[in-house]
């Protein structure tokens, strides 16, 4: 009865909260083996037929799972002593480097740490996978030596059995939701996101929706420190709220640990995502313990019920920033399209809507063979967090910083000789093509025009280039430096909102300026 | 039935796909096209098979134009995918998609074998085997 008139007043509220059953029973029916556990699909279906009330009053726990890639996932590691002993310093399992500021012969493998050799195709999640496989690892370390651990170097191999302990901790699993993808740009995005084609040429998601462990109790009601759990095909526990947990906006998510050793490479995945990066996808099953009828609600949520807005990834700013181009649900985006611009957009996951069905469905049968039984949670997890960006407070170089506000331009019906003259007289590279009113529709380099000349061109609009990459005066020039040397060029024209020519940067300007910074 | 036709520099500019068109009226539909003052590439489906596919080949070869039958582009490893779907939406020819049961139904006829999808693969389980 811990949970009365939370919220709201009146009647409902409190019998919404009344206590139906408790921890305790439901693990004495686990054990006599008569427990009512239902995945969440069946829930759903359940509640859809004969409605909460009944759903409340049947059903004791409802098995819940997701399966999909999570970064903030790695293991703690104790090799044990070698004779003679070494303080590992630095240390590397198949290449990739496993952060060693830590005792001798602890460390932590992150699943993002990339294989010094192999970079984007094997990483820290691909090593937990072989080492959960039973794959022998290569060992590296290296020291500095000391009078008490005097060894400087050592090599070998390893497998999971020679592990004191292998301890997967994940600061930042299992996000409640997540915002869909796009991509408004003209050329392909390869994100974390997926492979993102442009103009809106598809929608990537994460997430699993009506499966969704936090999605199930998304008042925190029966998950919280200390609830058991399945994790990678073994067992785990929550120990507390994850990293960017964020309740209030629906982000919530876990921190959970297990045993690497018992668990099982099926739910272990190692990943790579196209020029981005490697990261571990991680099974997670979550038992919700149908405590009140509120619950029983949430565990009856359908993914028609849980919404996420689809962001713009073309816009290179921090993630809550990214414009949201739509609002949608989970059962729009898993119906494998999606209407942005009244134009139909194919949409698809890149969680395993698939393995989160069979993760809540193994969960349910270990509740079944009385080989799991519930915990009651020490602690809630905390309904409010805050979710700060990092300012900056060192000023940065922006574009409006960098760039030359003196621009020479043409006209698309200048003479070629009248251009070449102007570029070889200023002494400059790029020569912006406007209109009338000073609006940027073109550009020339001495390159054209070197090839205009050879080839006998006349004008400027048979050879400028029509699509300008630009950039705007707030923008940092880490990343106007990245759109150059994405597109192989040397400047661009810096134009205001409404596509006038203020400026123009140059990657001359950019040495000069970072050379000027380092000799003052 | 899916073909690649190579065009030489000799042939590159001459319209050969559309004669044949007129001339056998079976509706060709281009999955693929790279073509410059050089030469060109496409990938064609053709819904025919048998003799009328053999003289169709014919008619290309006769014309200058390479061709290959292409089969078995694609090669999932099932017993690995993780049926997660993140091949589906990047799929330019919509070859990629569920199956009721959410794991991986890929359609030969549409790919064309672009490799989209090998790059989308995190747990790169799809290979392209060359026709």
């Amino acid at each position: 009865m811990q949970y009365l008139i939370l919220e709201g007043s009146g009647m409902s509220a409190t019998s919404e909260s009344e206590g139906i059953r408790t921890i305790e029973e439901i693990n004495d029916k686990i054990k006599r083996g008569d427990a009512v556990i239902l995945t969440a699909d069946e829930m759903i279906k359940l509640a859809e037929s004969s409605g909460i009330d009944v759903a409340a009053k049947e059903v004791d726990v409802v098995t819940s799972g997701t399966f999909g890639a999570m970064c903030s996932s790695g293991v703690f590691l104790n090799f044990g002593h070698a004779d003679p002993p070494i303080k590992m310093t630095k240390c590397w399992l198949n290449d990739v480097p496993v952060y060693k500021g830590l005792a001798a012969v602890d460390g932590y493998l992150g699943v993002t740490a990339l294989s010094e050799t192999k970079g984007f195709e094997y990483g820290g999640g691909h090593v937990i996978e072989d080492l959960v496989s039973g794959k022998e690892i290569e060992l590296r370390a290296e020291s500095y030596g000391t009078d008490c651990y005097p060894r400087r170097h050592i090599e070998t191999t390893i497998t999971i059995d020679d592990l004191n302990q292998a301890m997967l901790v994940n600061p930042r699993n299992c996000y409640q939701i997540y915002d869909a993808a796009t991509n408004s740009t003209d050329r392909v995005l390869y994100t974390y996101m997926g492979t993102l084609l442009p103009n809106y040429g598809n929608v990537t998601f994460s997430g699993a929706g009506q499966l969704n462990p936090l999605c199930k109790d998304k008042n925190y009601e029966t998950i919280g420190i200390g609830t058991r759990i399945f994790l990678g095909g073994g067992i785990g526990y929550i120990i507390g709220e994850g990293t960017q947990h964020s309740p209030q906006s629906s982000f919530g998510t876990l921190m959970v640990r297990g045993d690497l050793k018992k668990m099982n490479s099926r739910y272990l995945r190692g990943a790579s995502f196209y020029r981005y990066g490697v990261t571990l996808y991680v099974g997670v099953g979550i038992p919700i313990s149908i405590v009140n009828k509120r619950v029983a609600a949430t565990a009856s949520l359908r993914d028609e019920d849980v919404l996420v807005n689809i962001r713009d990834y073309g816009v290179p700013v921090r993630p809550d920033r990214r414009p949201v181009v739509k609002r949608v649900s989970y059962a729009e985006l898993r119906s494998g399209k999606v209407v942005i611009n009244e134009k139909e957009v194919p949409s698809s996951s890149l969680s395993s809507y698939k393995m989160a069905q069979e993760i809540a469905e193994v969960l349910k049968k270990l509740m079944m063979q009385r080989t799991f039984f519930l915990t009651k949670s020490v602690e809630p997890l905390p309904k409010y967090r805050e979710f700060k960006p990092l300012s900056v407070r060192r000023r940065e170089l922006m574009v409006l910083d960098v760039m030359k506000r003196e621009v020479f331009t043409a006209s698309p019906s200048d003479d070629v000789q009248v251009a070449a003259k102007k570029l070889i007289e200023k002494r400059i590279d790029h020569l912006p093509i406007v209109d009338e009113e000073h609006k940027l529709i073109g550009i020339v380099t001495s390159w054209d025009l070197a090839k205009a000349v050879a080839q006998e061109k006349r004008w400027l609009n048979e050879i400028m280039t029509r699509r300008v990459i630009t950039a705007k005066v707030d923008e940092s020039i880490d990343v106007v430096v990245r759109r150059m040397t994405q597109h192989n060029i040397s400047g661009v024209p810096v134009v205001d909102e409404m596509n006038h020519v203020i400026g123009i940067l140059t990657t001359d300007d950019i040495s000069r300026k970072l050379v000027g910074g380092i000799t003052k | 039935m899916r073909l690649r036709l190579i065009y030489s520099t000799d042939v590159v500019e001459k319209p050969i796909l559309a004669e044949i068109i007129l001339k056998t009226g079976i509706p060709i539909n281009i999955l693929e096209a790279k073509v410059n003052a050089q030469k060109g590439e496409l990938v064609v489906s053709v819904p025919i098979s048998g003799k009328q596919l053999e003289d169709i080949i014919q008619m290309f070869e006769k014309a200058g134009v390479k061709t290959n039958i292409l089969t078995k582009t694609l090669q999932i490893d099932m017993d690995r995918c993780i049926s997660c779907g993140a091949c589906i939406s990047p799929c330019p020819t919509r070859a990629l998609r569920f199956k009721p049961d959410w794991t991986i139904e890929f359609d030969e006829e549409r790919c064309v074998a672009c490799r989209v999808c090998v790059n989308a693969c995190p747990v790169k389980v799809v290979t392209v085997l060359e026709a």
